[in-house]
């Protein structure tokens, strides 16, 4: 059973119910998944990461077309997502919403993470006027959470 | 002169339409790109000069034309046709373009914002070489050439030799009459001073970010120029890793490296080091991001900032530019890490509306 399988399952099991970690493996890849809230065709996530070993050696070359690959894959959530910044010493990948979402009282976007490692993380922020960033939970359907965690371990495929 | 008395009415005209819209000019940068060596060319709108107006047909007044008594008249403006249009050609004001010198704007941008003038630190110990015209040779080209001097010396020769004449007073002098001028190298006290402009040119800074710094550092340019004779500058950009560029490069250079600024604080120090000993150099540093820092590189860069950068400068300037993300926060570490420093001035700048604040905040101490 896929990863995203597993995971979706959990999710509509736990609909209904109040704030639920998940962690979820196959082989040597895991899932982390916090959703704060379920119900049958969407959750609120706070943060979803896959951690594997097998970016242990990767390059920030590799790192960096796989960010190019995952930003063309990614291209269902509420903005478009592309690498941002490269980090040669810490070796990892910034990705976010480019643009990022904005309205009259804040802007929001998603950041995603490629580290050497290794994980691939996402998660969203919302920015106010005169105010530190805040981590918000990116509300997200099940096909949308499924279809995302496919994405990344595909990512990981082609490092 | 009356020509004389227009041209300083003019002027004076001018300067205070600039005046009146230095904030504008400042925050929107229109200006930069209209700087020359030393004169900078601004647009202002056209000063209007009184004359007549006509006022509206039919508004009072006698005329004459067809109709019998009593016929209505119809409204201005409404002929056979209807009403009238607007016209093809595009409206908006003329504008006259005015050289102002930059010692000038920053006169007028010291005033507008209060800026005290600058105390300079230590003796004026650097010598500069001013060459100064205060010597007299036999030989030069003829554009130097002494006209009293040689005239003087001619005349005497004539008086001498009796061939001066009263009744035809003319002085025609010869080759050995020729006086030049002629130059000396005079060693000139001067206090100078180093700018050090430090700017992040991550993936993370937008071309709009940039532009803010552009602005606020041209300003910033202009001020320390009046306030010191030589002012060197010095430019490094960084992302992840820092290098020392041009004026060109530093403006107009993105990367997409991640943000580590301590890489850019030890290239700031190395260049302290080697080129401006602190005991002869008033120093200053101006960096700006948007304080997106990666990991734990804020702790080397407090200590480089700590130990290196602050001790040696009159001033540490940090401006955090406001990115789209959000995610700076270098600026809050800094002041937490720092606390009341008064060689360090931190300034958000949220937009290009804040850049007046801005350079008030840094300029603002005299230092």
């Amino acid at each position: 059973m896929s990863l995203s399988s597993q995971l979706l399952a959990e999710l509509l099991h736990a609909a209904g119910q109040g704030p639920q970690s998940f962690a979820l493996s196959a082989g040597v890849r895991t899932i982390h998944c916090r959703a704060l809230q379920c119900d049958p065709l969407a959750a609120t996530i706070d943060e979803l990461t896959l951690e594997t070993a097998e970016l242990a050696s990767a390059s920030v070359v590799q790192l960096q077309t796989a960010s190019q690959a995952l930003a063309q894959r990614v291209n269902y959530l509420l903005e478009p997502i592309a690498p941002i910044e490269t980090d040669s010493q810490g070796c990892s990948v910034q990705m976010r919403s480019n643009p990022p979402q904005r309205d009259d009282n804040a802007s929001r976007y998603y950041e995603l993470l490629l580290r050497r490692g290794g994980s691939i993380a996402l998660c969203r922020f919302e920015k106010q006027p005169g105010q530190p960033r805040l981590r918000v939970p990116a509300a997200l359907t099940h096909e949308v959470i499924g279809r995302l965690i496919d994405d990344f371990a595909a990512t990981v495929d082609g490092i | 002169m009356d020509i004389e008395r227009d041209q300083r009415r003019f002027k004076q005209i001018v300067r205070g339409r600039i005046r009146d819209n230095l904030r504008k000019y400042i925050t929107h940068g229109e200006m930069i790109g209209r700087k020359g060596r030393d004169l900078v060319s601004i647009p202002v709108p056209q000063l209007d000069v009184p004359r007549f107006k006509f006022g509206k047909n039919g508004s009072g007044g006698v005329g004459q034309g067809d109709g019998e008594v009593g016929d209505a008249l119809g409204k201005p403006g409404q002929g056979p046709d209807g009403a009238g249009g607007a016209g093809s050609d595009p409206g908006g004001g003329h504008y006259l373009e005015v050289e102002v010198s930059l010692d000038e704007l920053a006169q007028m941008l010291g005033d507008e914002l209060e800026l005290p003038r600058i105390k300079p630190k230590g003796a004026a110990s650097i010598e500069a070489e001013k060459t100064k015209y205060n010597s007299i040779r036999q030989t030069g080209p003829e554009s130097l050439r002494h006209l009293r001097r040689t005239y003087l010396r001619a005349l005497k020769r004539q008086i001498s030799t009796g061939s001066y004449e009263i009744e035809d007073p003319r002085v025609i002098p010869v080759r050995p009459d020729k006086q030049y001028r002629s130059w000396n190298d005079v060693p000139q006290p001067q206090v100078n001073a180093a700018v050090i402009y430090m700017m992040d040119v991550s993936g993370s800074m937008t071309d709009e970010q940039k532009e803010i710094v552009r602005t606020e550092a041209f300003w910033i340019d202009a001020w320390l120029g009046k306030q010191y004779k030589g002012v060197e500058k010095r430019y490094i950009i960084h992302d992840a890793v820092a290098k020392e560029v041009d004026e060109q490069t530093f403006y107009h250079t993105r990367e997409s490296g991640g943000t580590r600024i301590s890489s850019a604080y030890k290239t700031a120090a190395e260049i302290i080091d080697a080129s401006f000993p602190v005991a002869d150099w008033n120093i200053y540093c101006f960096q700006f991001s948007d304080g997106d820092n990666w990991g734990d590189d804020n702790r080397k860069a407090f200590e480089l900032l700590g130990e290196k950068l602050i001790p040696a400068s009159n001033l540490f300037c940090y401006g955090q530019v406001e990115s789209p993300y959000g995610s700076g926060d270098f600026i809050d570490a800094l002041e937490k890490h720092f606390g009341e420093n008064e060689k360090l001035v931190l300034s958000e700048i949220a937009d290009k509306d804040a850049i007046y604040e801005s350079i008030r905040k840094f300029l603002g101490k005299g230092k």
